[in-house]
Order: C-alpha cells, then structure tokens, then sequence
C-alpha cells in the first residue's frame, strides 16, 4: 500500500465511521424494534382463529420472503410515486426494511411460540387465566427465550442488509463509501475499509447477544 | 357439588367418553381408574373443560354446563369454572421462568387481582403446608419431581378452588418420590378438600377414596366404596383389570 492509499483510508475512516454511527446503526435498531414489533403481531395472528387476518399474515410473509428487498425498495421509492405515493428515502428504508424484519421475524417468533410445551397452556388456563393473559405471563416470556439466537442472527443480517438502502440513494456508509470510492479511485481500499467497520458493528452485537444468551440461561433453563 | 350426565366426547371417529354420570358430594374423595385408553384421564380434564365434551351435562358449584354441538360455552363462563377448580397435571408443569413463590402467585395476581402482598403471604403458607416452605425461590429446575409436584399441589390450591382435579400425580415420579406427593395429598384430603383423582396407586385410593370409580372402553363399570369396587367387583372385565394389577404388585 502506498502513501497515497495510506492517507485516502485515514482520511476516509471518520466520515465512513460516522455515517456508520449517525445512518447504519440508528436505522438498524429503528427498523429492528419496528420489525419484530410487526413480528410478533403477524405471528399471534397467525396462529390465531381469525380467518382473514390470518390470509392477510400469511400473504404478508409469503410475498415479502419470496421477493428480494432490492426489489422491494425499488417498488416503493421509485414504484409508488406513479401512483401518487411518494415517500422520502428514510421512510422508504424504514418501510422496507421493516417490513423485511417483520416477515422473517414473525416465523421466528411463530417457531418459538409453538415450541412451548402445550402443557403451559393448560397449567395456566387451568388456573383460570385467559388466553391473553396466558400468552403475555407464561408463553411470550419462554418464547422470547428460545428465540434470542434467531433473532440475534436476524439483527446481525439487518446490520449488513442496511447497506442495500444506499442504493435507492439513502447516505448510509456504504453510500459514503461509494462517493469517496468515485472521488478517489481507490474501490479497493475504501471498501474493504467499510467492510471492516460493518465486521467491527457486528461483532460488538453477537458479543452482546452471547451475553444476553448466557444470562438468559442462568436464570431459567429447564 | 359436582353432577356429571350422560357425558360423551369423541376425537374424530374415536368415541372417548360414551355417556358417563358422577356425583361427587363435598369434601368427598373420588377415585378414577382403569385400564389406559378407557377414558379416565378426558373426563378429569372435561371437569374444568381443558376437553370440551359433545354432549351432557355438568354442573360444579354455581357453575352449569349443557353441552350440544356446535358447542355454545363462553370463554367467560369457561374462565369462571376454571377458577372454582384446580388442576395437577402428570408432568407437574410448572412455569419454567418463575421460582416456586412466583408460581404459586402468578393466578392469586393475574386472575385473582389481588394485592402482590398478600399473594405472597398465602404462597408462603401453602409452601409450607406442602413442606417445601425453603424452596421458595428455587427455580423448577432447581427441584426433585416430586417437590415439583408438591409445589403444583401449592399452585393449584391457591385460588381457592371447591375441588382439586389430580391427573396420575405420580405418574411421572421416580418410585421414591412417591410418598411424599401422596402424604400431601391424604392431608388435604383429611382437612376435607374435594377431590378427584386419577391414579394407579391402588393402596393410595383404597386409602383415601369415599367414592371408586372404575372406567373401561368410554363406560363407568364400577362404581362404589372402595371395599365394593376392589373387593367385590361385578363385572367380568373389571375383575380382570384388578387381577391383573394386583398381579403386577406382587410380581
């Protein structure tokens, strides 16, 4: 590596780490809450009695799993306009990545519920709580147990998948990236630069899933 | 305080329970048995509704049931039923993410709406009452089967239910720990808890029970003191079952 690259990758390390820390990572967590916030309603509904909603859960997941986001964003940031909706780029990643969250969550969450033994179920209706009650006291507590590793996997793909908003022009540090790359010549150097501080953001979070793993263990097992 | 008539429950084409009466007075021991498949353990868990029957009538307390096809039973009136009945499964199942006081709570709170305090105080004392009073913050896991078991005992009491429902408590439980869950179970029994109990331990029933109530293919086939339906069975099939049992003992 000459000086030259030597002085491009310093210089481009603050604005690459600082797109990372003020885009990547708050539209990171923003869309993750979002996400299994959809999640779990798809998934409750799913596995709920109401016809309808349940159709309208499943269309949502087999039409969002079976479709590639790039296409996805592509429809709602240069597709809905012709209909009349158009939507700025942070909602559009928002929207989109959200609901890319939600679909694939929701099987997570799904599993996870089904994974608990039916004799919960019937431990606390027996006691005579409803089936909301059972669901918010004795089943999500256990099922949010049994899916913190999926879902750490899930949040550690959105870290990486964030880079694809970038694209349908969102500043992201892979945009960031992409500019000081066309300014610069040096595609190679910058991005392997961002690549390193994409592996730096994920690790920092399996390091914090393998904590709260380890202390979800300590406290239940079974 | 319990009236069951002409109960009937069928999975698919499999006829379960084909027409069963009962009546349990208070304070009164009832004892189901029988070969398995016969049927014992669906009309326990019609009792509190865990199975819906097809068809008869039950009555616990203030509570009234007609069931018909399709079934019209509010979740209202389930929940209500459920209340004025505690159950203790097989598989004990405790919940697995809170200790054994949290456990014993959970219903007095949730359901109950009572204060957090006195949920606690009455936790403590059916702790006790169980024996098991320094295992309050011990997590399931943490416990033996049958400390387990004795803490569901605990749970299923603390709503102050009119009978307690028992599905093969001992089932699950190394021989050892037998004893232990039966020596509570003859206490509450002698404090004159309603029960209704399906089991195999037949010195246990022969024991505690008031009523013995033999079941066979979906049909009651004896029905008595424990003295008549042991000792002086009349059917040809239930002297079979209990030869066959006393057989296994001795063996």
């Amino acid at each position: 590596m000459n000086d030259r690259q030597i002085e491009i990758l310093l210089d481009s390390f603050w604005p690459l780490l600082k797109a990372g820390v003020l885009y990547t990572i708050p539209l990171t967590l923003i869309t993750f809450a979002l996400g299994l916030t959809l999640a779990i309603i798809t998934a409750l509904v799913r596995l709920s009695s109401w016809k309808i909603p349940k159709l309208i859960a499943s269309f949502y997941v087999w039409v969002i799993r079976g479709t590639p986001l790039l296409v996805q964003l592509f429809i709602i940031f240069y597709g809905l306009p012709s209909v009349g909706i158009t939507l700025d780029v942070y909602t559009t990643a928002v929207i989109g990545l959200s609901l890319s969250v939600g679909a694939y969550c929701s099987e997570i969450v799904r599993a996870a519920i089904l994974s608990i033994h039916k004799g919960q179920w019937e431990a606390a209706q027996s006691l005579g709580m409803t089936r909301l009650q059972t669901l918010r006291r004795v089943i999500l507590p256990q099922a949010a147990r049994v899916s913190v590793p999926p879902l750490g996997n899930a949040f550690i793909s959105l870290v990486k998948d964030t880079s694809l908003v970038a694209i349908v022009t969102f500043t992201d540090m892979f945009k960031v990236a992409q500019q000081i790359s066309a300014v610069t010549y040096e595609p190679m150097v910058i991005f392997c630069e961002a690549a390193v501080i994409y592996l730096a953001f994920s690790t920092i979070l399996s390091t914090l899933q393998n904590y709260l793993e380890k202390r979800l263990e300590r406290s239940s097992a079974s | 305080m319990i009236e069951v008539r002409g109960l009937h429950k069928s999975y698919g084409s499999l006829e379960v329970l084909k027409g069963v009466d009962l009546t349990l007075q208070k304070g009164q021991v009832l004892v189901i048995i029988g070969p398995s498949g016969s049927g014992k353990t669906t009309l326990l868990r019609c009792l509190n509704l865990l199975e819906m029957p097809d068809k008869g009538s039950l009555k616990l307390g203030e509570n009234t049931f007609e069931f018909q096809q399709p079934t019209k039973i509010s979740q209202k009136d389930i929940v209500a039923l459920r209340q004025n009945t505690g159950m203790v499964f097989q598989s004990f199942n405790l919940f697995p993410h809170m200790t054994a006081i949290e456990n014993i709570m959970e219903a007095q709170v949730t359901v109950q709406k009572k204060p957090k305090a006195e949920a606690h105080k009455r936790a403590e004392a059916l702790l006790a009452k169980v024996g098991l009073a320094d295992k309050a913050n011990s997590y399931p896991h943490k416990l033996s089967g049958g400390q387990q078991q004795r803490v569901a005992i605990a749970r299923a009491m603390a709503i102050d239910p009119e009978v307690l429902l028992f599905d093969e408590p001992t089932s699950a439980l190394d021989p050892e720990l037998v004893g232990e869950v039966l020596k509570v179970m003859k206490q509450l029994a002698a404090e004159g808890m309603t029960m209704a109990i399906v089991t195999h331990e037949m010195k246990f029933a022969a024991d505690v029970a008031d009523q013995v109530i033999l079941m066979d293919n979906g049909f009651i086939i004896e029905q008595g003191s424990p003295n008549e339906v042991f000792n002086h069975p009349k059917t040809p099939r239930a002297i079979q079952f209990l030869n066959r049992l006393s057989g296994q003992v001795d063996e």
